[in-house]
């Protein structure tokens, strides 16, 4: 990750060993994302991972996939909250019976 | 951080860009695959991915072992709650020491990855005092957990600095 610092004129310099490592021309465009986390400099790149993902799905699949996806995102934060916090665990002394002994030799 | 891995995928189906925290924690994810023989997820986190659409779910759960609690693990949490943290943050951290991978017969995690900036700041400032609280608690326990370790807690911001 790396530092960039904005200069008086609301400009940031991305360093040259960046922009080779990404391909980067003059003239390419860069998204900013603003949230509530912070800023996103976003190329639209893809990590491996999610790229692997998604190029293993077929046509159909990935149509699957945008209905679920609409699906998920038109759901409010507390609902996707809800989602996430299902079933939390207990740390009371009461719901321990689940607990395994450590394996020992 | 897998709540935000599985948004991540969400937000591509779509073709609309992620948040900071999904990026982040994506390519973390992506990162920490590399570099570890094992990816692990708590229960809890395995449960909530078997329920969701398994288009998204399903790598995920492929990737990655569900951990059980090993005894003593919400004993730990609790003590971990008097350090200020959440039940819930409280179990996430006690599986980093008291979480058994059936499997392998292993307990413990080297590192708890979070998108939770605040709670990775809260262990790691009172880590000495926590560090204390947690051999106090395992010098009382039975011979065989007395090997067990803290986990570091990094986040996904931090692994990216190792990428």
């Amino acid at each position: 990750m790396e530092k960039l610092t904005v200069d008086a004129d609301g400009k940031i310099t991305i360093p040259p060993e960046v922009i080779q490592k990404r391909g980067l021309h003059p003239g390419d465009e860069l998204s900013l994302v603003e949230s509530a986390e912070g800023l996103l400099v976003y190329q639209g790149g893809v990590d491996d991972k999610t790229s692997a993902w998604w190029n293993s799905l077929d046509p159909e699949q990935r149509l699957l996939a945008e209905t679920e996806a609409h699906r998920y995102e038109s759901l409010s934060d507390g609902e996707r909250d809800s989602i996430w916090s299902e079933e939390a665990d207990s740390i009371e002394a009461e719901a321990e019976s689940d607990e395994i002994d450590f394996p020992t030799e | 951080m897998i709540r935000r891995v599985y948004e991540r995928h969400v937000r591509l189906a779509l073709s609309r860009p992620p948040t900071v925290l999904q990026v982040e924690a994506a390519n973390s994810y992506a990162y920490i695959a590399t570099i570890t023989n094992h990816l692990y997820i708590t229960e809890q986190t395995s449960n909530i991915l078997k329920r969701r659409t398994p288009i998204f779910a399903a790598p995920i759960l492929a990737d990655t072992r569900p951990l059980k609690k090993a005894r003593y693990l919400r004993r730990w949490a609790r003590r971990l709650t008097e350090f200020g943290f959440s039940s819930e943050d409280a179990i996430v951290l006690a599986y980093g020491s008291f979480g058994l991978d059936v499997e392998s017969q292993t307990v413990g995690l080297d590192a708890i990855i979070t998108t939770d900036i605040r709670l990775a700041d809260r262990y790691n400032q009172r880590n000495p005092e926590i560090n204390n609280r947690f051999n106090d608690m395992i010098t009382n326990l039975p011979e065989a957990y007395r090997q067990i370790k803290l986990p570091q807690v990094l986040t996904t911001a931090t692994v990216l600095t190792f990428v």
